[in-house]
């Protein structure tokens, strides 16, 4: 559905994005992972077709978006990072006018708009102005005015930032429902959280570059570091550890007053090495899971925190 | 486009404020101008120049100079000693004090220079300009018909040397007499010569000068501090991040442009026709005079200045650069074109430089149609003007909204 090739972009000397090759499904909710300058909302400025790229391939439905930007938009609904909103309209006018822009008949807008105030949960704030909303309501205005002509494609640059966790789980769930109804969604954030919760696939972006590509089983089985389980005790553990590697198939290190169990799955053998501890007497003070995730994935390969 | 007025239009409404700013500040701001400028008294009957004399002479012959020039309705003359009139003048409270010194009379008689002078004060030079035109040309009528009386009796004395001197006293009364008579019937010689009749050309007509400075002044002034504004609406957009979302709808990015224009033109057309209706009930401005001339000039009025609401969003960064950018350019065109003097007290460069200003060819548009009552004709001319600049700016402006405004990403 949607294939970047090669995507070059700069600002001056400033190289945004140098060579971006991603491939999107239909139907995939894809992820653009990354910290803040690594060239995510430039990649969504790109797709929405505001912004030129210098080099490089755009295909949205076998659409070269050099040639025909204009067709591309009207199946494209883009959230962006700003809360870009009227404060002095209500929402419903906010929606309405916005709506008009892709000339969306009357009756059928009202019942759209309708459809999307549900769909947020702001019904019943419908007649109020925006600027008496709170951040998270007008973020998920922000949301339902781009879904007004039901696009095929939607892409969202961060569009929970700054949003409480009510708001956060009305638009996860409104996400969902639209990713369950076949919608193509491209999800850029510096969360790994919403990103892990939401995403079928991810591309982790850093300095313009794609560092790593994949589903989020895919990409942690980049990782070389293992989960382990920590467990701390005030039993002698050192004394123990002839009785602890029979009990226990898991690989382990010991020392005073911990060991470290390696896992390849810690779910599955969290509650077995607990069970057998147990079992032969060691007291556990202390349980520590440490868990491979996008961030340490991000970590191991750039050396810097996701949001740094 | 609409869409983007309509919008617009529906914002500016539900901001109270700025709909009073808009409309009602200019309309305090007439009302204050037109009585500044003693436009409410009426226009029709100019107030008399208050001049100060100081008479050192003292004799029959310059009282009666001083009580000639009282008798003029142009002048208004107050006796005083020289020291208390340069006095008055230096506090402000007397623009000029003609003094005649001692031996006027003499030198008059035996038709010698007279000594006497004007003392002014050179920051009212407009109003001296005024004196001027009143003063000198009474005054020289007077004394020169004094001198060439003089003249005519040393030329009778000298060429009738041999007549007794009863004979020509007798002469001399005769004379004497036929200058009264002359002077009663208003048919002095001297003074038809030599003084400058001043008749007014509009007579009991005269239109309210001041009422028509006021309120073509303000309105224009105003109207460019209004769509200032509104053109930074566009920067607003930019700045909120809607400009972009508005570029993501598959309108052409150009109808945004032309949407801002055609709010604000429609905001500037309202604000205008609000305040001339406002001169009209309340002051009797004869809106109606050349109804179809006066709408061509405000909707070329409204054109010119909407384009310069948006020529300056486009060349600013920020709305805080409008702002100041746009009080500083309005303030220097409103001072050259004519909005806070009137054209005709302006020194000759100035004139030049209000050429340039778009409040110079709409204010002299509505002194074609209220006080010279020109044909239609002048005011398209002055119209088509208005459009022209309109037309440049607006290009200008589409130029830079495609190089600066529509860099959002």
């Amino acid at each position: 559905m949607i294939e970047i090739k090669n995507l070059h972009k700069s600002y001056g000397k400033i190289q945004a994005i140098k060579g971006i090759d991603i491939t999107i499904n239909e139907g995939e909710f894809y992820g653009l992972l990354g910290p803040n300058g690594a060239g995510k909302t430039t990649t969504i400025n790109i797709l929405s077709t505001i912004l030129k790229p210098d080099k490089g391939d755009v295909f949205i439905n076998g659409i070269d978006l050099k040639t025909e930007s204009k067709k591309c938009k009207n199946f494209i609904g883009i959230v962006p990072q700003e809360i870009a909103l009227y404060d002095d309209l209500s929402a419903y006018d906010n929606l309405v006018f916005w709506g008009k822009l892709y000339k969306i008949n009357c009756s059928l807008l009202s019942k759209r708009i309708n459809e999307l105030l549900d769909l947020m949960g702001l019904e019943q704030r419908k007649n109020h102005k925006i600027k008496t909303f709170s951040g998270g309501m007008k973020r998920r205005i922000n949301i339902a005015c781009a879904l007004l002509h039901s696009p095929k494609i939607l892409l969202m640059d961060e569009p929970t930032v700054g949003v409480d966790p009510q708001s956060r789980n009305f638009i996860f769930e409104a996400l969902q429902k639209l990713h369950q109804q076949g919608t193509t969604i491209i999800y850029t954030t510096h969360y790994m959280e919403e990103v892990e919760k939401l995403c079928d696939k991810i591309s982790i972006i850093d300095y313009g570059k794609i560092i790593a590509q994949g589903s989020i089983n895919e990409l942690k089985k980049l990782s070389k570091i293992s989960e382990s389980i920590i467990i701390h005790s005030d039993s002698e553990l050192k004394n123990k550890t002839e009785i602890i590697s029979n009990s226990i198939e898991n690989k382990f290190d010991v020392s005073d007053d911990f060991i470290k169990f390696y896992c390849k799955n810690i779910n599955s053998d969290l509650s077995k090495i607990i069970n057998k501890l147990n079992a032969i007497g060691i007291n556990i003070t202390n349980i520590e899971l440490k868990k491979t995730n996008l961030e340490t994935l991000f970590l191991e390969l750039t050396g810097r925190k996701l949001r740094d | 486009m609409i869409r983007l007025t309509l919008k617009d239009l529906k914002l500016f409404i539900t901001d109270f404020k700025a709909v009073l700013l808009t409309f009602m500040l200019p309309i305090i701001l007439v009302t204050l101008f037109t009585i500044g400028f003693g436009g409410i008294s009426g226009g029709r009957k100019s107030n008399p120049i208050k001049l100060l004399v100081s008479d050192q002479d003292s004799t029959e012959m310059t009282q009666n100079i001083i009580t000639k020039l009282d008798s003029l309705k142009e002048l208004d003359i107050e006796q005083l000693s020289l020291t208390k009139a340069k006095k008055a003048i230096r506090e402000g409270k007397r623009m000029a004090v003609l003094t005649f010194y001692k031996g006027c009379t003499d030198s008059i008689k035996n038709g010698n220079n007279v000594p006497m002078e004007i003392f002014y004060d050179e920051s009212r030079e407009a109003e001296i300009g005024l004196l001027q035109q009143a003063l000198i040309s009474n005054l020289i009528g007077m004394i020169g018909q004094q001198k060439i009386k003089k003249n005519i009796f040393n030329l009778i004395d000298e060429k009738n040397a041999n007549l007794s001197p009863a004979l020509l006293s007798s002469i001399h009364q005769q004379v004497e007499e036929q200058f009264e008579k002359l002077q009663s019937k208003n048919e002095n010689p001297v003074t038809r010569g030599m003084s400058l009749k001043m008749t007014k050309l509009f007579a009991d007509e005269e239109p309210n000068w001041a009422l028509i400075q006021a309120v073509a002044g303000v309105s224009v002034m105003m109207l460019l501090f209004s769509v200032a504004g509104m053109g930074a609406t566009l920067l607003e957009e930019k700045e909120k991040g809607t400009l972009k979302r508005l570029l993501y709808s598959p309108i052409n990015p150009l109808e945004i442009l032309f949407g801002k224009m055609l709010y604000t033109f429609i905001i500037a057309l309202i604000q205008l026709f609000i305040l001339f209706i406002f001169a009209w009930l309340v002051f009797n401005l004869e809106i109606f005079s050349n109804l179809p001339a006066l709408i061509m000039l405000l909707i070329a009025t409204a054109f010119a200045c909407s384009s310069f609401g948006i020529f300056l969003a486009s060349i600013c960064k920020s709305r805080k650069q409008v702002e100041s950018l746009s009080t500083i350019i309005i303030l220097v065109m409103s001072a050259i074109g004519g909005s806070m003097m009137p054209y005709f007290l302006m020194p000759p460069f100035m004139k030049k430089m209000a050429m340039f200003s778009v409040n110079h060819w709409s204010i002299q548009g509505m002194y074609d149609i209220f006080y010279r009552h020109l044909p239609t004709i002048h005011i398209v001319n002055k119209s088509l003007i208005l459009l022209s600049i309109g037309i440049i700016i607006s290009l200008i402006a589409l130029n830079r909204f495609k190089k600066h405004i529509l860099k959002v990403a």
